[in-house]
């Protein structure tokens, strides 16, 4: 579904994916671990389109599909969805009106129907009750005034309502309580099935008690160092990232 | 440099050729203060950046057409049905003033249906000798002696003491631009009588394809507890004039919620002045300009508080494209002894072309101890990070740009007074935005 070869990037005139290369299958759950500054980020927000980084090298395939090649819109319509790490406050702008107008570029791009206000609101009451939000979010300005956990949780109704082929999730776990990690996790899990692919981006274990992945890897210095089972994980929460450092320059 | 001035011996003549009714006297009088100093010029302060050239250029042309043919009535087809569609869309009770002459059907209409506690008249047909229902606010503006010079007639409005009106009332100004009618000096007086209650709707429209320069003067006395909502839209063709003022007199604890749109019109300059002289008074000023291709959109306002407690606050918000430019000068005046006055002014810029240019000007002069002032400008691009969020969950670009300068815009529209014209402004200001966005990517 997701193929990343020898992918290189770099933002003003510092290189920060330095030859990355990753293949994830549909129904997989990768996990991409790896310390501050190793590139996870950016690897997410080149994958979704962000004009601020350079691809310098290398190749990114989604479906058959050289994805470097089409506008961030063009992306999401064709089902590549980033939670983000820090989600943006646009305040005047309804929720609801966002959330329905994303959904009605991806079925229009797909030569589906729109959704009318009444079938979008029932299908997006659903999720909310899934992912345990408050309702009147819906009526407040993209997660303007949202505290850190009700931003993460809108990022997952936005994924659960847009239902994309390839879900990035970077560090969507990141400052999140027990109650909400649980309920980013249910919403990630329900999302689950054999044609959905899902990448967690994440710099802690801990998301993965909840959302077992079937790969982990290990990004430090801009590509990966190490692939493993999510024993992979353990071992990192255990040995900390300097055992990766070690073991990548040994 | 232009050093264009109105030709003063034409208008002399176009004066003269105007009826012998009872607003000659008036006339008269302000031709000859007029005279002595003619339009405003880049070297008044207030007109720095507002050269009015162009007006001159079309009002000399006019007044040699004048000076030597007829004058005739505007009206026609167009306007009948302009009218028809407007009055339709926004519930209010609609008085019609095309070319600056009031349209007499349209005032016979509002005698049906508005209760007595309105009172409206044409001062031309009423045989007034003076333009407004008492002394003249600002009488001695050069624009406004201009403006009294060349009236053909003027509107005056009572709404009686202690009555609240249930609908708005809706002031259409149309002009038509043609070569008889290229100059319209339109004029209305409100007079709110103590403790009465009023929305009012001005709107400013042009028809034609023909050059046409529209001077406005509006004059609103709020007595003592009285509350008066203002909406202003502007909405000419955008090649057309208008140099507009609204003068206000507030009375003790009387309040004035204005809203000012601007969306059309190739040069433009609006004057809010309010003269606070009385304890109590709240006032708030809003706006909302938007300017693409050449236009040129200049918004000056002023508060003079003489007295405290009183309370002005003000918040303009501009979007800007191409090469227009536009301007904004707030001004609040805190004379000595107005002791407890509570003045805010804002003005907040989106420019989507970096060839567009804002002028922005918040100022406080202060002269009293015991006040409570803030002022602040802003001007800034559409925000990055939020254009890639929205693209990334599918909009297009384009979209993505509309849903965020709406977003800018809907500030000033919620916040806007006269509820009945809100979905119409919505309607306007995203058609305008279109254009806007769809210039600017």
């Amino acid at each position: 579904m997701l193929e990343i070869k020898n992918l290189k990037a770099r933002i003003g005139d510092t290189e920060i994916l330095t030859g990355l290369t990753l293949t994830v299958k549909p129904g997989e759950v990768h996990a991409i671990m790896g310390p501050n500054g190793s590139g996870k980020s950016t690897l997410a927000l080149v994958v979704a389109g962000h004009e601020d980084y350079v691809v310098t090298e290398g190749s990114v395939t989604y479906m058959g599909e050289d994805l470097l090649g089409l506008d961030p819109e063009e992306r999401a319509r064709i089902g590549v969805f980033l939670g983000f790490q820090y989600p943006v406050e646009i305040a005047g702008v309804n929720n609801a009106y966002l959330l329905k107008a994303a959904l009605n570029a991806k079925r229009r791009a797909q030569g589906e129907p729109e959704v009318d206000a009444f079938e979008f609101l029932k299908l997006a009451r659903e999720k909310m009750k899934l992912l345990d939000m408050d309702q009147a979010l819906l009526n407040r300005g993209v997660n303007e005034g949202f505290s850190g956990g009700e931003k993460k949780r809108n990022e997952i109704l936005q994924m659960a309502v847009l239902e994309p082929r390839l879900a990035i999730l970077d560090e969507t776990d990141s400052g999140l309580d027990i109650d909400a990690l649980k309920a980013v996790a249910k919403g990630v899990n329900s999302l689950r099935d054999a044609e959905r692919a899902i990448v967690l981006v994440t710099h802690y274990q801990r998301l993965l008690d909840y959302v077992e992945p079937d790969y982990v890897h290990v990004l430090s210095g801009g590509r990966i160092v190490r692939s493993g089972d999510k024993s992979l994980a353990h071992m990192l929460e255990e040995k900390g990232y300097d055992w990766v450092r070690e073991a990548a320059s040994a | 440099m232009s050093t264009a001035t109105i030709d003063t011996a034409l208008l002399e003549r176009a004066v003269a050729r105007l009826p012998g009714d009872s607003l000659a006297r008036a006339r008269k009088e302000a031709l000859a203060r007029f005279a002595t100093t003619g339009f405003p010029t880049t070297r008044h302060e207030d007109w720095r950046y507002t050269n009015l050239t162009p007006a001159i250029d079309v009002s000399n042309a006019w007044l040699r057409r004048t000076a030597t043919g007829a004058l005739e009535e505007g009206s026609d087809e167009s306007v009948r049905r302009y009218a028809e569609r407007l009055t339709a869309q926004i519930n209010a009770w609609w008085i019609v003033i095309t070319n600056g002459v009031v349209q007499e059907e349209s005032l016979m209409r509002l005698r049906e249906q508005a209760p007595g506690t309105l009172e409206a008249r044409s001062m031309a047909s009423a045989g007034d000798a003076e333009p407004v229902g008492h002394s003249s606010i600002a009488a001695d503006e050069p624009m406004t002696r201009f403006n009294t010079a060349l009236l053909r007639d003027a509107l005056h409005l009572t709404v009686r003491a202690g009555s609240e009106l249930e609908k708005p009332i809706g002031l259409l100004m149309i002009d038509t631009a043609n070569s008889a009618s290229a100059v319209s000096q339109s004029r209305v007086s409100i007079e709110m009588q103590p403790n009465s209650r009023a929305e009012f709707i001005e709107y400013h429209a042009s028809l034609g394809e023909n050059v046409h320069f529209a001077n406005v003067v509006t004059e609103l006395h709020v007595g003592s507890g009285a509350a008066v909502d203002f909406v202003r839209i502007q909405d000419r063709d955008t090649s057309h004039l208008q140099v507009g003022r609204l003068d206000a007199a507030m009375g003790r604890d009387s309040s004035l919620r204005h809203a000012a749109f601007d969306l059309g019109g190739a040069l433009i300059r609006n004057d809010v002045a309010v003269d606070i002289a009385e304890r109590g008074v709240s006032v708030e000023l809003l706006g909302l300009y938007l300017a693409a291709g050449q236009q040129h959109i200049d918004n000056h306002t002023r508060a003079d508080h003489r007295t405290g407690p009183a309370a002005s606050s003000e918040e303009y918000r501009g979007i800007l494209t191409d090469r227009s430019r536009c301007v904004f000068n707030g001004k609040a005046i805190v004379h000595k002894g107005a002791d407890g006055t509570d003045a805010q002014q804002a003005n907040h810029n989106l420019l989507l072309s970096d060839k567009a240019e804002i002028d922005t000007k918040p100022e406080l002069e202060i002269y009293a101890d015991d006040v409570k002032c803030s002022h602040g400008a802003t001007v800034g691009q559409l925000d990055k990070t939020a254009m890639f969020y929205l693209r990334s969950r599918g909009l297009s670009r384009d979209e993505a740009a509309q849903v965020l300068t709406r977003a800018f815009a809907a500030g000033i529209i919620a916040k806007s007074p006269v509820h009945a014209a809100r979905s119409h402004i919505e309607g306007l200001v995203d058609r305008r935005l279109q254009v806007l966005v769809g210039d600017a990517l």
